[in-house]
């Protein structure tokens, strides 16, 4: 008999008054009632004790629902979606008395009181849920009175096998070119898509010739070799050269760096861990990486950036014997919020594409939920937009970690599955979650059942088993090796660790599972969340299992680490995987790619001067890709670990900053700088210059916050689009061969990197036309830096009446894709180049600047130029500033807004003036502009006079109400 | 012997680790105890002076904030846990901590009724976490914060707003068993207004005491501003500082309450001497 606990909320609660708001918004007027619904079969369910312990009595009451409204509507998951407040209702379960996990399920009523129509109960029910992962039931009082209430829902996963869960053969012997695509594109009979190429179809065929492959054979194949696990386009020859771009470019520029830098190198671990790791201080390393998580954004925006944000922090807590991850990084690229553009997946428009708002919100609740119930500070992120991320947003999730360089005398970043070491799984159960997560492609997404489909992430399971991990486990090093479940899940985990030792076998039984009916390659190759895989040599087993069971965290083994070079996989002691380690890891073929190059742009517009500059300032703050994003800021828990030095609101007049400052370590006065840079429309003309201007801005924003060059690491994302088309290609090559030039000569070292290289939307406009839309090929960089001492940070806020203003470096007339120019409606052709020998020079003299103390305040130019920067550092500080342009020989509104590369705009304290200019009196780009002033004006001589406040609404105006 | 703080960990809480570095800052001992290992061995707690319950996501909240580990509490652990504040000890809990402790109904536990809820702590007002700098008015008798007036420290909670009956308000204000509100930076009371009141919570409750004052339930984060380069205006104050050839003192306004609980045992280690 399934039970149903509701649990009504007072009237006054936030949930219900803050729908109340938004329905008001759109001209509604009506009274919502929370119910927060529990149900489960269990026979405890239905007890008092289980009841009481889910009901505050102060403010909620069980069991008796309000009789006066109009509508309700009830939402809850679909079978197999991840539930966490279910889980925690199952908790408590246990606590009455229950004996297994996972026996309670969790939706959520809404009781209206309101003159609506059904229709817009229908348009709330759409804004609260995703059909891809809920399910929404709307009954009118009458309806919901004669059926004596709601339904009793049990959304559990029943899986029909017929009692079949072996695994199956394929012949390949034979199949036509046709054949063996069809398996490719639809999969085994039909579960999906492989995602394999022609050739490494055909490479397949010919190994397994004369013999059958198994299904989940191909599968693992299908994993590893995937452009998500495999890297092909980065790896393969591409022209002339011939160890492809990875090698030869990225991998290189930090080569040649550590090199040249000899004892100074900062570098321990380098793209071989999943996180790269510099020095901190003598005791600790930090470690950094940032992951993309765009497709599963598009389609459950929520879902998608938790499931990234809590990917992530295992990368880190998977990095080296295990890290602890002490700061988040975020980054969306997105379509504009305030518009509805009508896009779809299919002809027959049946599956719109989520609208611009709905993903903003989506994937900026995902971080917060992942981020804040971990634990973990989230400082440091960015929004950028352009309308080309609307069919797929780019969703940037990062982690930085904290590791000591030495545990229990050997080296804190070394790790290495051993030949005998069990096969140990920790912390979530495997379900069906994310099956074909590396290889799905939209047209899988349309037919594939949405348990499988989307992941949500589960914060609390996994802060249990990493602080069971970073906090207790690790320091007993009880496990030679350590790493994270991700894409491709145990298939990928246990098949790189096992290039350690040179083999595995893996007995798939022993797996624990949330539902039976598993069939063996779903078990493999799922991405359930939330799991570590380790290499623990026997004695140690029992200990580490019984260590993490204190702390409520399962740990299995499910097989052995070997040495006889072969991936083994049995199930109820039938051999159905046996392959060699070799073919696994090295038997893709290589498949050469041919690029082509040709520059964008339009003519230079011949724009007129403008008539009002006051205005265009006020217009360019409120520019998506400059005004506030304090919205955000505020619901990221930023100062958690009590770790928070500087950012990301600066100033009195908290102006949304570029750069973040955090003291990882209590007793350390070392401070770790984070900041990043990306321009994705620059790619509109040449890629060159959006990489180039990504990287300085990225390297600029560090040095300005007080960074010395040589203590400064860089990561590489990039995300490109139609990655199969030669001239996009030639723009990934040209883009990759600038960061190559400029890292070596900055000699900022590329430590990690991660690339998603089809970033485009295949589908219909709101005519049925088909239609594709690629995004910007973007690069984002993000920089990691050390400070000595926190006291040498530098914020964006002017300090103090009367010091003066300076711009360093040179502006030039280069407003090509710029913010002005696109507000204009123009692209024009003088893109910004960087001038990476003037910048070094310039950086280096800052940090001699910045070493004696001569910095009252920094920030380094981005969109909107000088001109914006002019406006933030006023609003930050709240105080007015004089300014004179005439040191800049250019047109006044193109002095304001070119974003020229490699500028700081500083303010002095007077009595450091003569100090300041002896410091940079070999820059020739020193220019001394005005000062700031007690008039709560912006004044710009001959151009313009703005309040402050004027300049603050239109800066915070645009987002403040997201 | 210096008096021992136990900080709680687990299922989620997770600012144990700076709270602990308060204690010892302020001088005291302490160490971090998981709840499992408290609950198999709770004689413990007859060994340590101080309880702390740090800030969190216990159970991601699900199910009201602080409400499952409280009920895990009160099934292994309420035995033990009311012979600890029947002794001469500080118990403390800090938002997430807060909301257990007043789930717990260690607070406000009026004639020294212990386990009874009589305050919510729910949903902000904005449904939306809140992580920002506040400004607290302390009007209170409370060991843990003697000397007190104001405190700018900040709030991280999705869940802070203080819920009551009209009976429960006006005991809780007539004993003076409401140890810290919101305010303006003026110094006047918030009177509900965003952002100075993060969350609307009733009276601008930021934190609340059993009566004898020594069991504190406090929404913000004291262990996140004991340091003046944790504070928002830092880079301001470090600047003024270098400007007028001072140094800038390390210890910031939150630092006091942990100072308080270490004067406490001080004092009553000279009494009892």
């Amino acid at each position: 008999m399934a039970t149903r606990i509701e649990v009504l909320a007072s009237p006054e609660d936030g949930r219900g008054k803050t729908l109340e708001k938004a329905l008001k918004s759109k001209g509604k007027t009506a009274a919502v009632r929370v119910v927060d619904v529990y149900t489960s079969e269990h026979e405890k369910a239905n007890t008092p004790a289980f009841k009481d312990s889910l009901v505050n009595p102060v403010t909620q009451e069980s069991d008796s629902l309000p009789d006066d409204f109009d509508w309700a509507l009830e939402i809850g998951f679909l079978p197999g979606v991840t539930d966490n407040v279910g889980h925690t209702a199952s908790e408590l379960l246990k606590l009455a008395g229950a004996e297994n996990d996972n026996e309670c399920f969790s939706s959520r009523l809404y009781l209206i009181k309101g003159n609506l129509k059904q229709s817009d109960i229908e348009e709330l029910s759409q804004s609260l849920s995703n059909t891809l992962i809920q399910r929404a039931t709307i009954k009118s009082a009458d309806e919901f009175n004669a059926d004596g209430g709601m339904e009793t829902i049990i959304p559990k996963v029943t899986i029909n096998t017929a009692g079949n869960t072996a695994a199956d053969t394929i012949e390949l012997d034979g199949l036509s070119d046709e054949e063996l695509m069809e398996i490719s594109q639809k999969g085994i009979k039909e579960r999906g898509p492989l995602g394999l190429p022609l050739v490494y179809m055909k490479a397949i065929q010919s190994h397994y010739a004369g013999k059958t492959i198994t299904d989940i054979e191909l599968e693992t194949l299908a994993q590893t070799w995937s452009e998500h696990c495999k890297h092909t386009i980065f790896a393969s020859p591409i022209d002339d050269v011939k160890d492809g771009l990875y090698k030869h470019y990225i991998k290189r520029a930090t080569k040649e760096i550590r090199e040249i830098r000899g004892e100074n190198d900062i570098c321990v671990s380098v793209f071989s861990d999943n996180a790269g790791g510099i020095i901190f201080d003598d005791e600790y390393l930090i470690t950094d990486k940032v992951e993309t998580h765009n497709s599963p954004s598009a389609l459950d925006p929520f879902g998608g950036a938790i499931t990234g944000i809590v990917g992530v922090n295992r990368d880190c807590i998977g990095f080296g014997q295990g890290a602890k991850p002490v700061i988040n990084r975020y980054g969306f690229c997105l379509a504009d919020p305030r518009t509805s553009p009508e896009y779809y997946r299919d002809s027959a428009k049946t599956n719109a594409v989520l609208s611009p708002e709905t993903i903003m919100k989506g994937v900026i609740d995902g971080v917060e939920a992942g981020g804040n119930q971990s634990g973990i500070p989230t400082p440091q992120g960015f929004v950028t937009f352009d309308d080309r991320f609307v069919g797929k947003p780019l969703v940037f999730v990062g982690t930085i970690g904290l590791i000591p360089r030495t545990i229990n005398g050997k080296p804190g970043h070394e790790k290495c599955a051993r030949p005998g070491d069990k096969i140990v799984v920790a912390g979530g159960r495997v379900g069906r979650d994310g099956i074909h997560g590396a290889t799905f492609s939209s047209v899988a997404l349309d037919e594939g059942s949405p348990a499988t489909a989307v992941q949500i992430g589960d914060p609390i399971t996994q802060k249990k088993m990493s602080d069971a991990i970073i906090k207790e486990i690790r320091d007993l090093s009880l496990y030679s090796a350590i790493t994270d479940n991700g894409a491709g899940g145990m298939s990928s985990s246990i098949g790189e660790m096992a290039e350690g030792s040179g083999g595995f076998h893996v007995e798939l039984e022993t797996v624990p599972l949330k539902y039976p009916g598993m069939t063996p390659w779903e078990i493999w190759i799922s991405e359930s969340q939330e799991r570590m895989t380790m290499a623990v040599p026997p004695k140690n087993t029992d200990e580490l299992i019984a260590l993490f069971a204190k702390r409520g965290v399962e740990a299995t083994v499910v097989g052995t680490f070997t040495d006889d070079g072969r991936a083994k996989i049995t199930h109820a002691d039938e051999i159905i995987m046996d392959m060699a380690m070799d073919f696994l890891h090295d038997g893709n073929p290589e498949t050469p790619l041919k690029t082509t190059f040709t520059r964008g742009g339009e003519a230079e517009p011949d724009l007129a001067e403008p008539d009002d500059y006051a205005r265009v300032l006020l217009d360019m703050l409120g520019r998506l890709n400059i005004c506030s994003k304090e919205f955000i800021s505020t619901q990221y828990d930023h100062n958690v670990q009590g770790t928070a030095v500087m950012g990301p609101l600066q100033g009195p007049g908290r102006v949304y900053a570029e750069a973040s400052i955090t003291r990882p370590v209590l007793t350390s006065e070392k401070g770790v700088v984070l900041s990043q840079g990306l321009f994705p429309r620059y790619s509109d003309i040449d890629t060159a210059a959006m990489a180039a201007a990504g990287l300085d801005l990225a390297v600029r924003n560090a040095v300005a916050a007080g960074v010395d060059l040589g203590q400064l690491a860089l990561l590489d994302n990039f995300c490109w689009c139609s990655s199969d088309e030669p001239e996009r290609l030639g723009q990934l090559k040209r883009a990759v061969e600038t960061i190559y030039e400029m890292a070596v000569k900055y000699q900022t070292p590329f430590i990690s990197g991660k690339d998603s290289m089809f970033n485009d939307f295949k589908g219909f406009d709101k005519d049925g036309k088909s239609v594709k839309i690629s995004a910007p090929p973007t690069l984002l960089i993000s920089s990691i830096g050390v400070i000595p001492n926190i006291d040498k940070s530098i914020s964006l806020a002017p300090k103090a009446v009367g010091d003066l203003v300076y711009l360093l470096g040179q502006t030039k007339d280069e407003l090509g894709a710029s913010e002005y120019y696109d507000m204009q409606g123009h692209l024009g052709n003088n893109v910004p180049e960087t001038d990476s020998h003037a910048n070094l020079h310039l950086y280096k003299l800052y940090g001699r600047a910045v070493r004696d103390s001569l910095i009252a305040s920094a920030y380094a130019l981005g969109f909107g130029g000088l001109g914006t920067a002019l406006a933030k550092k006023a609003i930050a500080g709240q105080m007015g500033m004089d300014i004179d342009l005439s040191a800049i020989n250019l047109r006044a509104d193109k002095a304001l807004y070119s974003e020229s590369t490699g500028r700081i705009l500083v303010t002095v304290a007077p009595q450091d003036k003569e100090k300041f200019e002896k410091c940079f009196k070999n820059l020739e780009a020193l220019q001394h502009i005005g000062h700031i002033t007690h008039t709560d004006k912006l004044n710009i001589k001959n151009q313009l006079q703005l309040d402050v406040k004027k300049l603050d609404e239109a800066y915070k105006a645009p987002l403040r109400d997201y | 012997m210096t008096a021992k703080a136990l900080i709680l960990a687990g299922y989620g809480l997770n600012c144990e680790e700076e709270t602990l570095h308060a204690f010892e800052y302020a001088g005291l001992s302490g160490e971090i105890r998981h709840i499992n290992d408290l609950i198999e061995n709770p004689k413990e707690l007859d060994e340590v002076q101080i309880v702390a319950i740090p800030g969190g996501f216990s159970y991601g909240d699900d199910t009201g904030s602080g409400n499952a580990f409280a009920q895990k509490m009160k099934l292994a652990l309420w035995g033990p846990l009311q012979k600890f504040v029947a002794r001469d000890t500080l118990t403390i809990g800090i938002c997430n901590g807060c909301q257990v402790v007043a789930n717990l109904g260690l607070v406000p536990a009026f004639d020294a009724k212990y386990g009874q809820r009589l305050v919510a702590v729910t949903h902000n007002l904005t449904a939306r976490y809140q992580c920002r700098w506040i400004d607290l008015k302390v009007s209170s008798n409370s060991p843990w914060l003697e000397g007190v007036e104001n405190m700018h420290i900040p709030v991280a909670h999705g869940e802070g707003r203080f819920m009551m009956n009209e009976d429960t308000l006006k005991s809780l204000q007539s004993n003076g068993q409401i140890a810290a509100q919101y305010a303006k930076p003026d110094g006047n009371l918030a009177d509900g207004e965003f952002p100075y009141n993060p969350n609307g919570t009733t009276n601008d409750i930021a934190g609340i005491t059993d009566e004898s004052g020594k069991v504190l339930a406090l929404m913000p984060h004291p262990e996140r501003g004991m340091f003046n380069w944790q504070r928002d205006d830092y880079m301001e104050m470090k600047d003024k500082a270098q400007r007028e050839g001072k140094e800038l003192p390390e210890a910031a306004d939150g630092i006091s309450i942990f100072q308080n609980a270490a004067r406490y045992f001080e004092v009553a280690k000279k009494k009892s001497a």
